[in-house]
């Protein structure tokens, strides 16, 4: 029950203390700061009260708009702070994330673009699975220098950041640029390999079902496969694990492996959902959002779609906020920051840590 | 000055207890005169760095005097010992690795002139030192290139650079090769001539004997002896060291005792219980696990494993004797898997196991019990359920396999816990929050999940209170009557003599020598593994 009430905290004392200190910020720079937030919750979740209404009267179901912003704008942040999540359940920190991602998206474009000729239900998954391999052996990369070579995980997933992200730069502006379009973009990808969406421009596709499915699947991975026993394992106590004939070093390569999966998926979604095509530098940090994702979660798949969407929401409250008060939507920028730093002065703590036992 | 004059380092009744209960210092009382070696001898537990450290103003003792030069003194950290003349070399380097061994020397002293530090000064006075005692030693290079031996010379110097006339040197020898610990102490002899007086922990005897001026032999924290080195023998001193013997760890169980409850037992009051009767081992001996011309290389300094041989035969207890160091830790992580041998054969159940990982071995009947059971042998985050299923994690009949069934998995924690008389609130409590002597319990009944053939324990009792030690004994008698073969290591005689059909001596990394159940005498033991004799 205390470790209950202690989790609510740890989870929600952040977000409310940083939107306390982001009203006050607006506040204290002479803007209207109860109109700012009412704007920045209503971009978040639309006209909520009146399409429940509607629902209740008519039997019809209208989404708002800005609610499906906010969760197409939570579905690349919830696969890949799932990723980054299950890599620190396993004791590693992928700062990777993001060049995963980005490897992963131009593999889907390539496949989505390139293999004609397959019907729907082959090409699409085949697409999927493409970017959730590309970013997969992307991420192994990091993971067998580790195991094998001793390199740290941080240092070598930054690095293969940079080169990931100006790989497909190259990749995007040189080979496999479109000829016909006008940014560097990728050819578009086949109707064959496209993810059902939402007309209209809020960005809601099939990606999103996607991801949210992938928190489960991560869950019963973890808490009841053998293979994510192993992991928690290594990631809670290596030595132990290794004494008790645990391959630690294959262990760090398969969840590395899998952490970019997820993060790889992460960018094949936004391509077959949203874009259609891979645009360079299309990502504006999903990946390294992801971190903050995760650990707002608690390292918890359930954990990580409670903060992806709120991450999510508040990046289309923001556009709104800003749009309808003037506001700077970078106060929702600074509410975010400042939620990252209440958890990652916490993030570490483990509850049976504080008292030696 | 008169000859019968107080000694120039007085300890007086220092007593030590520490939070856990533990009687560290009992009535010690230490006399060293200026100008000499003085060692100080005794078990592993006997107290002696503990009398160190509270010399060396690291602990304060709950009761005593220590008299420096005739004056009362009182220090209240080491900075206090250091300023009245006093440096101490531990056993293990506190050199930072990444700093130059000339910024160690000055670490906690920097000299410095607005801030920049003044290293071409500091490092001619070091030279200074180091040219009177005929060392040289490369004063830019960083400390984790530096060997151990070169390390301690440092160190030495370091404690004679902050002005140190007195110097506690704890086990300066136990990873040095035998040139280097006669270079050692033709470093210390030279330090005795300028002035400087010298106190030397070992469990070396012949080092005292060659070496040492007076000797004092600690015993569960007392002081029980000090002699003049040249009118005494390595016999003499090891049978005073080991005392007379006491039995405890196969004593019957006192009845209607609750479990648990016991308080820690202070070492004196170990002779009330009686032995109980051991099975003899079984008829035909069928040799389980066999260790054959077993090379594995030292790691940072350690002696490593030098051609050891061994058998250990089913339903027996093999115990494996010797001072800390001596290569245990390698022997018994070769045998795992956990530790790639130089050279060397090892046969589990009569197969050849040497280039199998330990995941093989495991599933093939070895199991291993960690030297230290919250490092090594357990995930103290996880439930009592989730630790015994680790390393089992993929055998359905233990609630494992590629998915996992939590209610088998509930059902057999339940069964073992209640077994192995194991108090955990619930199979779903963490490990954490277990007593020391649960923990342990939980190691080993995971161990005995498999049905091992053979067990690899290292100190299956350290730190822990009788009641717990009884218990894991029972445990562990009752699987060994299965005919389960133990190789049981531990750095305490008393359990070994008790508890093993037979003993093996390491000594520096080689086997001094098997002693049987029959010949079994202390002193003997006490003998080889101080000094590497065959008995």
């Amino acid at each position: 029950m205390r470790a209950t009430w202690r989790r609510v905290v740890i989870v929600f004392g952040p977000l409310f203390g940083a939107l306390a200190a982001g009203w006050m910020i607006i506040a204290l720079t002479g803007g209207d700061a109860n109109g700012a937030m009412w704007q920045l919750l209503v971009g978040a979740v639309g006209d909520l009260p009146g399409a429940t209404h509607t629902f209740l009267e008519t039997g019809r179901v209208a989404v708002p708009n800005e609610l499906l912003r906010s969760l197409a704008k939570a579905t690349p942040l919830l696969l890949s702070g799932l990723a980054v999540a299950l890599a620190l359940r396993g004791g590693l920190f992928n700062i990777g994330a993001e060049g995963q991602l980005m490897v992963g998206a131009l593999t889907t474009a390539w496949v989505g673009y390139a293999a004609a000729g397959l019907p729907l239900w082959i090409h699409l998954p085949l697409a999927l699975a493409a970017g959730a391999c590309a970013g997969a052996g992307w991420a192994a990369m990091a993971g067998a220098l580790k195991a094998w070579r001793g390199a740290h995980e941080v240092i070598v997933t930054i690095m293969l950041n940079y080169v990931a992200i100006l790989l497909t730069h190259w990749l995007v502006n040189g080979p496999m640029r479109d000829s016909t379009s006008l940014a560097p973009a990728t050819p578009q990808v086949l109707p064959t390999a496209r993810l059902w969406a939402v007309e209209g421009g809020a960005n809601f596709s099939a990606g999103f079902g996607i991801a949210l499915a992938s928190a489960p699947l991560v869950a019963f991975l973890l808490r009841r496969m053998a293979l994510g026993y192993e992991i928690r394992a290594v990631g809670a106590n290596p030595q132990a694990a290794r004494a008790a004939g645990i391959r630690v070093g294959w262990i760090t390569v398969t969840v590395m492996a899998l952490s970019g999966a997820l993060a790889g998926l992460a960018g094949a979604v936004e391509v077959l959902g949203v874009h259609r095509r891979f645009l360079d530098a299309f990502s504006p940090g999903y990946g390294f959002d992801s971190i903050a994702v995760a650990l707002l979660g608690n390292l918890n798949p359930a954990g990580v779609v409670f903060s992806a969407l709120l991450f999510g929401a508040l990046g289309s409250g923001a556009v709104h906020m800003e749009a309808f008060t003037g506001t700077a939507r970078q106060i929702a920028g600074i509410i975010q920051a400042l939620v990252i730093l209440a958890v990652g002065v916490r993030a570490f703590r483990i509850p049976w840590r504080d008292r030696k036992p | 000055m008169d000859a019968v004059a107080e000694p120039f380092v007085h300890m007086a009744g220092i007593t030590k207890t520490f939070a856990t209960g533990v009687v560290a210092n009992d009535d010690a009382n230490l006399a060293v005169q200026r100008g000499t070696i003085h060692a100080i001898v005794g078990e592993n537990g006997a107290g002696k760095t503990t009398l160190m450290n509270v010399l060396y103003g690291r602990y304060r003792p709950d009761a005593g005097r220590i008299r420096l030069d005739g004056r009362d003194v009182e220090f209240r950290s080491p900075a206090d010992a250091i300023k009245a003349g006093i440096g101490m070399v531990t056993q293990h380097s506190t050199f930072l690795p990444a700093l130059t061994a000339i910024e160690n020397v000055l670490l906690g002293h920097e000299p410095a002139v607005l801030g920049v530090l003044r290293l071409r000064a500091a490092m001619e006075r070091a030279e200074e030192i180091a040219a009177k005692l005929g060392i040289t030693l490369d004063w830019r290079a960083r400390a984790d290139t530096l060997s151990v031996a070169t390390l301690h010379k440092a160190e030495i110097i370091r404690a004679l650079y902050r002005g140190a006339r007195i110097l506690i040197l704890d086990e300066p020898t136990a990873a040095l090769a035998p040139q280097e610990a006669s270079q050692l102490f033709s470093l210390l002899h030279d330090l005795v001539q300028s002035g400087h007086t010298v106190l030397l922990i070992t469990h070396r005897l012949r080092e005292v004997l060659e070496h040492a001026d007076r000797v004092t032999v600690m015993r569960a924290g007392r002081t029980v002896a000090d002699m003049a080195s040249d009118s005494t023998t390595a016999a003499e001193l090891a049978s005073v060291m080991v005392g007379p013997s006491r039995k405890v760890y196969l004593a019957a169980e006192p009845a209607g005792e609750t479990f648990g409850e016991e308080p820690t037992l202070a070492p004196s009051d170990r002779a009330a219980f009686a032995v109980v009767e051991r099975h003899p081992p079984h008829a035909a001996p069928l040799p389980v696990l066999e260790v054959r011309h077993l090379i594995v290389p030292g790691q940072h300094g350690r002696p490593g494993l030098q051609d050891v041989s061994l058998t250990l035969y089913a339903g027996e207890v093999l115990g494996i004797a010797g001072v800390d160091g001596s290569g245990q830790s390698e022997l018994c992580e070769a045998i795992v898997g956990l530790r790639t041998p130089a050279a060397g054969t090892i046969l589990l159940n009569g197969k050849d196991v040497t280039h199998r990982p330990p995941a093989y071995r495991l599933r093939k009947g070895l199991a291993y019990c960690p030297e230290d059971r919250q490092r090594d042998g357990l995930v103290l985050g996880f439930s009592v359920a989730e630790n015994l299923l680790l390393g089992h994690h993929r055998e359905p009949e233990h609630g494992g396999g590629a998915i996992l069934n939590p209610q088998r998995l509930r059902d057999a924690t339940r069964m073992v816990l209640q077994l192995h008389h194991i108090e955990a609130p619930s199979p779903e409590t963490a490990a954490a929050y277990l007593s020391g002597g649960n923990q342990q319990k939980v190691v080993i009944a995971r161990c005995l999940l498999g049905k091992p053939s053979a067990l690899v324990a290292m100190h299956l009792t350290r730190g822990l209170d009788l009641a717990s030690v009884r218990r894991l004994y029972s445990i562990l008698e009752a699987a060994r009557s299965q005919g389960l073969g133990v190789l049981l290591v531990s750095l305490d005689l008393d359990e070994l003599t008790e508890a093993a059909d037979r003993i093996a001596v390491l000594f520096s990394g080689r086997l001094a020598g098997i002693v049987t159940r029959q010949e079994m005498d202390r002193d003997t033991l006490g003998r080889m593994m101080t000094t590497g004799a065959a008995h």
